[in-house]
């Protein structure tokens, strides 16, 4: 306890004494930058998480051809979570003599658990003024239908129709739906009707193809988790569990890309604040060898030596990481106040796991970057009070390099739950970190040459350099790696933002229109020329089952697991690839034997579940008769592009005979959106899918996750900041005396000044290229295999990126040194004698 | 208190082995007082060194208040320091960081003495510094500094005081006061005192005078031996 007290005495007298204002600075800032990110991350992430589970209408889905066994719900009820049911088929809608194939949802109440339904009083309405979130589900003996549903039936609000043997008066449009958008489906347009209605229907037979969906959530993610594991082994072949990824590739996707990003900058401001928090721990070491030699004289053993040292580390990393915690709450509080009108979603309060990575941020950094340059201070021998000459054996600056990187590993690996990802990073930052001393030798060497022959102020700056040269080679990489690591983020923020943007060019198409007969094909072509509307192709398209692979057909439990075997295709034919797919084998029609077996390409996901090759036989059964096919090609494709695409695709004219109605995508501009009423007007069988409220949904979580992501870069930049400001003032004693010994000799404040923005800009160019060089390099390798984004290169980043780098540490060497050249030279030799 | 047999000090350097300090031997009663002299690189710093425990001997033993410190590792050397020595250099040591009350409380709190802070206020008080306890380093003169290196050296009641060049770092007129200082509290305490100096002056106020050349003792108490081995 004793112990203890007097370990806080020394710390506060060695803080007063201004030893330890940047160690601690530096972990203040290492720990409130990565709780400020660690929280805002996690709220972002939670809100954006739940915004995303609205397309799910849930966080998860429990989904079966098989009614989902009641007795589950116990399960649920004991986890607390939030349930409901769907039950989607598709049916026959009848009004009168008129009928139409509807895609009916009967649900409980409680749905949608999450997103919302848009409803409205008035059909193919876009006045934000008629549509209204429903709070309840459809009454019994009622139903909500798309619009579109009006028309093709001839009836209007108010009306009854029947699915079934159960009538069931329309008393709503359904505007929007959060789980409508999940994959495109020609089964009709929505109806959306009670659960309660549905024996009352007798649609549901024996073998009726119904899907069941169980759809759950819960406020709390590990309650959520744990009923899942503990359901895990009740599930039969016909259940599935469905999340956000499963059901939303592109969303998935892009949020898997901004996870990476978040948790790149959080590693990176890790990666900073440790080097600074080493470079302050080195200093304090320093300036400690002969206070420890003292103490050892005055009777302090070893051991009582790394106690006290330990213990004041220990104060330090408590109040640092609990002054840290709240600012960084401060922090991230403040940045939600700036932007949060601005979000789209309303964000969640933090949960307490966020604190954990901060915290042991504070601690790992203690131990990794802070102690091991302060490890041998207990062995100072005690002569070198007698003799201040006497070597100290300091731990070897490669292990504080290695337990650093240890320590780096182990931060980023908790962070980002990556390990691909950590281990390339750290990698990448060994060659960097070697290639740079390397290159600064070099550089320094060149510089000798060149000081033989240069004016005064020169002389002095690069004298400076060469002097100190150990330090200057450590503050050439240092600067290099800060940089860099700057330029990267900034980079990579980008590239990012252009591909998302690029995957979402203006004018994607936003509907897809199908079911167009042959016979209407050039009327649809020229009611949508008369609308200035253009598609890129239509495709003509059939409904089949794939029954055999080789003569064999699949068995029940295959056809269960593959949802391609289950489920009823959608087959179409063309000549030539569309530029989001590529065939990665076999061959393409051109140089597939004409007049030969019919061919069939298939998408390269259904493949694998399949378990298809190159050369298989399929036979598909269209419409009751039978083709049959050998598949010629395997082929990838983007299903985000929004263009019409396919699991299977044949060889030209190949289903010519299976009667195929038409389909394709296309944009329609909000205001033009009554193109769509013209359409059915045109023909009532057509069927347009209004992709464009999805669309709008996607763009909105995209344009948030990038905001988020530019203030990840600011907290970011704040530590680079930081780790310059501990490189540079470490070597401030050094420079102090020997500017008080040139002043005392006769040079002038402006030759001072001069050769300080000399040596620090020539610092700054030396880092500046490197880091530019290294940042182009990791930019490449990030964008290529961790992002897995198009490649770009950064002419720009060469010109703007080296003068940004001297400038700034131009300015920021002579602000920090300023002192050495405005206090007095005889305050400064007596201060250090 | 003090006994030196045959001890001397190799040390490895790019020439080979060097050898700074050769067979020495003398003791030193409780209470007494022992001036080393000798130009700079004669072995005195390392002798102080030896012979306080901060450094281990290449050879020979050296016995203080009753304890071998050749047979003591670096822990038992440090308490034995704790226990028994106190120190005054010649460029004071003190910590720049800390006023002249927490310099003087710094020994006291790590040897874990509960009144530390009283102690050190009475030790400051008398060397004449009882108003510039709050004092830092950097505010105080040379002089003043010295005195509170002394009222350091004496809070913790050592049995024997080593002194490097007390007075080294300061005008004579300073000194003199420093000197009658550090003999003063040397009788109130009745502590052993060893000093480094080459002042003459100094060397005569104590009781024993050991003279050094080379790494070798040229002369103790007015007697020169070409051996360099000599008792009293």
């Amino acid at each position: 306890m004793k112990r203890l007290t007097l370990s806080w005495r020394l710390l506060w007298r060695n803080w007063r004494a201004g030893e330890m204002k940047i160690l601690a600075v530096a972990l203040l800032l290492a720990v409130t930058v990565v709780a400020g990110i660690s929280i805002f991350t996690d709220r972002l992430q939670s809100a954006i998480t739940r915004e995303s589970h609205s397309f799910l209408a849930a966080d998860r889905v429990i989904n079966s051809s098989q009614p989902i066994p009641l007795e589950w719900r116990a399960l649920a009820q004991q986890h607390r979570l939030q349930y409901a049911y769907s039950t989607q088929f598709s049916s026959m809608a009848f009004a009168g003599d008129a009928m139409q194939l509807a895609a009916v949802k009967a649900v409980t109440e409680g749905y949608p658990l999450r997103g919302k339904l848009h409803i409205a009083t008035q059909p193919f309405t876009t006045d934000p003024q008629q549509i209204t979130v429903a709070t309840t589900i459809p009454a019994q003996g009622e139903a909500w239908v798309d619009a579109r549903l009006l028309p093709l039936l001839g009836i209007s609000l108010g009306d009854t129709l029947e699915v079934g043997e159960k009538p069931l008066k329309v008393t709503r449009v359904i505007a929007e739906e959060p789980d409508g958008g999940n994959s495109f489906s020609p089964m009709g347009p929505r109806l959306l009707m009670n659960a309660a209605d549905l024996q009352a229907t007798g649609v549901i037979q024996p073998g009726s193809r119904i899907s069941y969906n169980w759809l759950l959530a819960s406020e709390d993610p590990q309650q959520l988790q744990a009923f899942l594991q503990q359901l895990q082994p009740r599930l039969s072949v016909h259940e599935r569990i469905r999340d956000v990824a499963s059901s939303q590739k592109r969303l998935a996707n892009a949020l898997a890309t901004a996870r990476k990003f978040l948790s790149l900058s959080a590693m990176i401001s890790v990666l900073l604040a440790g080097v600074a928090i080493a470079i302050a721990a080195r200093r304090f070491a320093s300036r400690h060898v002969e206070q420890v030699a003292l103490l050892k004289s005055l009777g302090a053993g070893a051991g009582q030596i790394r106690g006290l040292y330990a213990a004041q580390l220990l104060w330090l990393g408590v109040i640092t990481s609990l002054l840290g915690l709240v600012l960084g709450y401060w922090l991230q509080a403040a940045i939600v106040q700036l932007v949060g009108d601005l979000l789209p979603v309303t964000l969640l309060a933090p949960g307490w796991l966020a604190l954990l990575p901060p915290a042991l941020t504070g601690l790992v950094c203690l131990v990794c970057f802070a102690a091991p340059p302060l490890w041998h201070l207990p062995t100072v021998p005690p002569m070198k009070i007698l003799r201040r000459e006497l070597p100290v054996s300091a731990v070897r600056q490669y292990w504080q390099v290695l337990i650093g990187l240890l320590a780096l590993l182990l931060l980023v690996a908790v962070f980002s739950g990556d390990w691909v990802l950590t281990v390339s990073l750290s990698a990448g930052l060994v060659v960097l970190v070697a290639l740079g001393l390397l290159l600064a030798r070099l550089l320094l060497n060149g510089i000798q040459h060149y000081s033989e022959r240069s004016g005064s102020r020169w002389r002095l700056a690069l004298a400076s350099l060469q002097r100190n040269r150990q330090q200057t080679l450590i503050q050439t990489v240092v600067f290099a790696l800060a940089v860099s690591l700057l330029l990267s983020l900034t980079g990579l923020r980008t590239s990012l933002l252009e591909d998302w943007q690029l995957q979402l060019p203006p004018e994607t198409p936003n509907h897809f229109l199908l079911n167009v007969a042959p016979h209407q094909l050039d009327g649809v072509k020229q009611l949508m020329s008369d609308n200035q509307l253009t598609t890129e192709q239509f495709f003509p398209m059939v409904r089949g089952r794939l029954t055999h692979i080789n003569g064999v057909e699949p068995d029940e439990e295959k056809r269960e697991r593959t949802e391609t075997l289950r489920r009823e295709l959608n087959l179409s034919w063309t000549d030539h690839l569309n530029s989001d797919n590529k065939v990665i084998a076999g061959q393409w029609w051109d140089s597939w034997p004409a007049g030969g077996r019919v061919g069939v390409s298939v998408e390269q996901e259904a493949a694998r579940q399949i378990g298809l090759q190159v050369g298989d036989e399929l036979r598909f059964s269209i419409g009751g008769l039978t083709l049959e096919a050998t598949v010629a090609s395997i082929r990838s494709l983007k299903w985000d592009s929004m263009n019409p695409n396919f699991y299977f695709l044949f060889s030209p004219q190949s289903l010519d005979d299976f009667a195929p109605a038409y389909m394709t995508s296309l944009y329609i501009p909000s205001q033009q959106k009554a193109f769509i009423n013209t359409l059915l007007r045109f023909d009532p069988t057509l069927v347009v899918i209004e992709m464009d409220r999805m669309l709008a949904q996607i763009q909105a979580i995209v344009s948030q996750v990038s905001r988020g992501v530019e203030l990840m870069l600011l907290a970011v930049l704040a530590a680079g900041f930081l780790v310059m400001w501990a490189a540079v003032t470490s070597s401030f004693s050094e420079r102090q005396q020997e500017a008080a010994l040139l002043r005392a000799l006769g040079s002038s404040r402006k030759q001072l000044l001069g050769s300080l923005w000399l040596e620090f800009s020539l610092l700054g160019l030396m880092s500046g290229v490197m880091a530019v060089a290294a940042s182009e390099v990791l930019l490449l390798a990030m964008q290529r295999w961790v992002l897995e984004i198009p490649v770009r290169w950064h002419p720009g980043l060469w010109l703007w990126g080296v003068s940004v780098s001297v400038l700034l540490i131009g300015a920021m060497g002579v602000f920090a040194c300023r002192r050495t050249i405005t206090t007095p030279p005889a305050v400064i030799l007596r201060e250090l004698a | 208190m003090l006994s030196v047999t045959n001890v001397g000090k190799r040390v490895e350097t790019s020439a080979g082995e060097l050898e700074i300090l050769k067979s020495v031997s003398f003791s030193l009663a409780a209470g007494a007082s022992l001036a080393i002299t000798g130009a700079s690189g004669s072995g005195k710093s390392t002798l102080l060194g030896i012979l306080a425990g901060l450094d281990v001997p290449s050879c020979g033993e050296v016995e203080l208040a009753g304890q071998s410190l050749t047979q003591l590792d670096e822990e038992g050397r440090a308490a034995l320091r704790a226990g028994h020595v106190g120190f005054v250099f010649q460029s004071f040591q003190l910590l720049p960081g800390l006023t002249a009350l927490e310099n003087v409380m710094l020994p006291l709190e790590l040897h874990g003495v509960s009144d530390a802070r009283a102690k050190a206020e009475t030790f400051l008080q008398r060397v004449g510094l009882q108003q510039r306890l709050q004092h830092y380093p950097q505010q105080l003169s040379g002089g003043e500094q010295q005195r509170v290196a002394i009222a350091r050296a004496f809070a913790s009641e050592p049995d024997i005081l080593f002194a490097d060049e007390p007075t080294g770092n300061l005008d004579s007129t300073t000194g003199a006061h420093i000197i009658d200082l550090l003999f003063d509290l040397n009788r109130e305490q009745g502590t052993t005192l060893v000093l480094v100096t080459h002042e003459q002056r100094l060397a005569d106020l104590c009781q024993q005078h050991l003279v050094m050349e080379g790494g070798e003792v040229v002369g103790f108490n007015g007697q020169v031996s070409d051996a360099g081995v000599l008792t009293t």
